[in-house]
């Protein structure tokens, strides 16, 4: 049983596929999940996908987290369909009236602690020391390894976006600038659906917002599920209208102030399902395979290891706990020697849209109320 | 081709069927450099009583009637049946204003050999769609030029008009018909933007070289507006351009509309010169609305007609079953009183879904051919519930149904009935996959 959850992003509505990644990644709750949220809007099931987190959030509420996607939000899935499914499906809005209810629960963010440096073995291969990060096929093989940045070998396996090693880990292909981590060791791994917010600057900002609300326009809760990281310095204007653009200097900066050494969100599509950032700190996850029927991209799903010691709480975060020395003696900001540090260890797995064939044509139903 | 057509004012007397204005080519007429007018939620509401939104719904009913199938009495005294075909002579054969267009379309087209999608790693849309952009941008004068009769381009401008011409209100829809190389998506707002381009044409004179009794009309949706549909399907495919329905599965289609109009018009049971638009009713023998679910029907009818041309491309770009991401057309596909009455919903769906819709009109351009001055006409819309909620509040939950139905609406619906039951619509031209806060305004946002 792995204690430490299977880390995942946006979903969609694509229940077929939440039933792939269980396969995947495990079914709960054997396997513990953590679900960076955009549950919703639209696939064709929104409310299948969303409802049964909710049921096995109930049932095993330690073994299943879920925290709030800007698609959780009553003004979003007026917009983006899932509104119209609960209409279509029910008649009435008011199951989607008591799922926005659900929604304004939802977590905000999610910290994991004491992840360890080295991976689990996989079904077929032995823990190797000096992998920082494996991916592995849906049926759980591992297809390449990236070896730690600044230490000798396990780095000639080139990526599966086939570019070279210069460029780092998969995922990075887009634009990425990864190149290892650079992050501190052991240091917490902070989950949000979207990025970082110039309001925030510590991780118990979070805690202090009266989350409990519909997701606001603007503000720090609004930045938490919109925000993206781009290749700019500083803040920037989103195009999306709401959240912010946050730059590798600013995610820097916050995991040092933090104690972080990786920030899992999700939020945009990424063709590979990962892509690390930044030096590797910030990594997005995406899950939806095949995204909107016809991306044709794969998915993937985060799986962290805990640390063999079983001392996880020593990476307590926000400075108040075991607080590291911040890195000044290391030079964490300066990225000067990356023999000392050593984030978590991190296994992808990536995995394909669930073949259709099983699945049978509904009736027809009534249509909308233009063709009566 | 036969004589040009009256002058509009008698057409309009005598034809119980509206068709759009020609202006006076001998009276001076003053254009205006277009520009955006709705920004804000309310701003709808307004535009739903400009002269635009009139121009709009008359020129689609205009053009959708005209694909109506037509049955004329032959020489054997029995009825013989026209129907108007993707591929037909409409198309082979055009009008020489419509042989223009296609010209110039083919060079628009042209422009993707010149614009080669990149090959390297990205998110999504292809960034090599902006250099394409940027090429018709630089063309698009002397596309115009060489491709429409001066006398269009060069229509008589009346003095204070700050110097603007019919080639600039030209332009801006033509340059607006695209896609947006910001957003690197299509949508229907798009596809308006073409229409208003052909219905500048079609005010300017353009289109005088053919005969008004509904032929000029399929020269343009068959010769012009389809291919120009062909040309969007392959920039869509080319720089996998972002699809703009925002609703995922439960929108009518990710970038099109109007092919849905034209299409069922081209199946509904034929009807003579002077009979309204049916209801309901098919074609004899035409395919049915269910074989849409058919891929290997589709096939081989999206040769011939507008709506399998465009299910057809949903089959092209989705993999999946259709029911499960094609929804509602699956759903529509289950009407069992015919095309015609399927017509009459698209019409309905698009008043609604389009050109109701803040985020898909925010976008549109208005100059003095689609004019924002008001419809005198117009009746007063209810403040309806939809519209003013686009924008304006936070926990406004679902609206209520939208208000009655629009005057051209009403042309489709002589019963009148009430819509108390209507879907909420939604926008239809946001950013598929990149979510976008539907409360942004416009000019907070990349425009296309």
């Amino acid at each position: 049983m792995f204690i430490f959850p299977q880390i995942c992003g946006d979903i969609h509505g694509q229940f077929h596929d939440l039933m792939e990644l269980f396969r995947v990644g495990g079914n709960p709750p054997d396997t513990n999940y953590l679900f960076m949220g955009d549950f919703v809007d639209r696939g064709f099931y929104s409310l299948e996908s969303f409802l049964l987190l909710l049921c096995l959030k109930v049932r095993y509420p330690d073994r299943m987290t879920l925290i709030r996607g800007n698609h959780e939000s009553r003004q979003i899935t007026t917009v983006y369909g899932f509104y119209d499914e609960c209409l279509r499906k029910y008649g009435s809005a008011n199951v989607w009236r008591y799922c926005c209810d659900v929604f304004d629960y939802l977590a905000l963010g999610a910290i994991v602690l004491g992840a360890s440096n080295t991976l689990e073995p996989t079904n077929e291969a032995a823990p190797r020391e000096d992998v920082e990060i494996e991916v592995c096929n849906a049926d759980g093989d591992a297809i390449s390894h990236f070896g730690r940045r600044g230490k000798t070998g396990g780095n000639g396996q080139g990526s599966p976006n086939g570019r070279t090693d210069q460029t780092g880990p998969p995922g990075s292909g887009a634009s990425g600038s990864s190149g290892g981590t650079a992050g501190n060791p052991v240091g917490a791994v902070l989950c949000v659906h979207g990025g970082l917010s110039p309001l925030i600057d510590t991780v118990d900002k979070i805690r202090l917002l009266d989350r409990k609300q519909e997701v606001p326009h603007e503000g720090a809760m609004c930045d938490l599920l919109w925000s993206d990281p781009d290749e700019i310095d500083g803040w920037g204007l989103s195009p999306r209208g709401a959240g912010f653009l946050f730059g590798a200097d600013i995610v820097k900066m916050f995991n040092h102030r933090n104690d972080l050494s990786l920030i899992a969100r999700a939020h945009q599509l990424v063709m590979e399902g990962f892509k690390e950032m930044f030096d590797a700190s910030i990594v997005t996850v995406w899950s939806a395979p095949n995204y909107c029927y016809r991306c044709g991209n794969v998915a993937a799903v985060l799986e962290l290891s805990e640390d063999p010691g079983g001392q996880g709480f020593f990476a307590r975060s926000n400075g108040d706990v075991g607080r590291s020395d911040g890195g000044v003696s290391r030079g964490v900001l300066l990225d000067s020697d990356g023999s000392s540090k050593r984030g978590p260890a991190r296994r992808y797995r990536v995995f394909q849209a669930a073949p259709q064939d099983s699945r049978g044509m509904p009736a027809k139903k009534p249509v909308a109320d233009y063709f009566l | 081709m036969e004589a040009p057509p009256q002058p509009s004012t008698q057409q309009q007397s005598e034809c119980p069927f509206p068709t759009l204005e020609t202006l006076d080519p001998s009276a001076p007429h003053v254009f205006i450099r277009p520009v955006k007018q709705i920004n804000d939620g309310p701003d709808v509401a307004r535009f739903l009583t400009s002269k635009a939104y009139r121009d709009i719904g008359i020129f689609v009913l205009q053009l959708s009637r005209a694909m109506c199938p037509r049955k004329s009495k032959g020489e054997d005294g029995k009825d013989k049946i026209h129907t108007f075909l993707i591929g037909s002579e409409y198309e082979t054969q055009p009008a020489e204003s419509v042989r223009g267009l296609q010209q110039m379309l083919a060079k628009i087209e042209a422009f993707i050999d010149e614009a080669p999608p990149h090959q390297g790693p990205r998110r999504f849309g292809n960034t090599s769609f902006r250099t394409w952009y940027q090429l018709l941008q630089a063309q698009v004068t002397a596309l115009l030029q060489e491709h429409l009769p001066e006398s269009v381009l060069r229509h008589s401008s009346g003095g204070s008009g700050q110097g603007s011409t019919a080639q600039v209100e030209l332009e801006t829809y033509l340059l607006g018909a695209f896609g947006s190389a910001q957003r690197l998506d299509y949508g229907t707002g798009h596809e308006l933007s073409f229409l208003a381009f052909l219905g500048c044409l079609w005010k300017l004179g353009a289109f005088k070289d053919g005969n008004p009794n509904g032929d000029i009309e399929r020269y343009i949706v068959l010769g012009a507006f389809e291919p120009y549909l062909r040309v969007v399907r392959r920039l869509i495919i080319t720089y996998t351009l972002e699809p703009a329905g925002t609703h995922g599965v439960w929108g009518l289609d990710d970038h099109s509309f109007q092919s849905y109009i034209y299409g069922s018009a081209q199946l509904t049971r034929a009807i003579s010169e002077t009979e309204a638009m049916p209801l309901e009713g098919s074609l004899f023998r035409a395919p049915k609305p269910s074989s849409i679910v058919k891929a290997e029907y589709v096939e081989e009818e999206r040769k011939r007609y507008m709506y399998f041309s465009a299910v057809g491309f949903i089959n092209d770009v989705k993999k999946g079953p259709f029911w499960e991401h094609s929804p509602i057309l699956f759903d529509i596909s289950g009407i069992k009183d015919g095309w015609g009455k399927i017509n009459k919903g698209m019409i309905k769906m698009f008043n609604a879904e389009v050109l109701s819709k803040f985020p898909v009109v925010q976008h549109f351009y208005f100059g003095s051919l689609f004019s924002w001055d008001q419809d005198p006409d117009a009746a007063t819309p209810p403040q309806s519930a939809h519209i003013a909620s686009q924008q304006s509040t936070l926990s406004s939950m679902p609206p209520p149904p939208s208000g009655a139905a629009r005057p051209w609406a009403q042309a489709t619906n002589p019963t009148s009935r009430p819509q108390k039951l209507q879907r909420e619509p939604h926008p239809v031209n946001e950013a598929f996959r990149a979510t976008q806060a539907p409360w942004a305004k416009s000019s907070d946002r990349p425009s296309g």
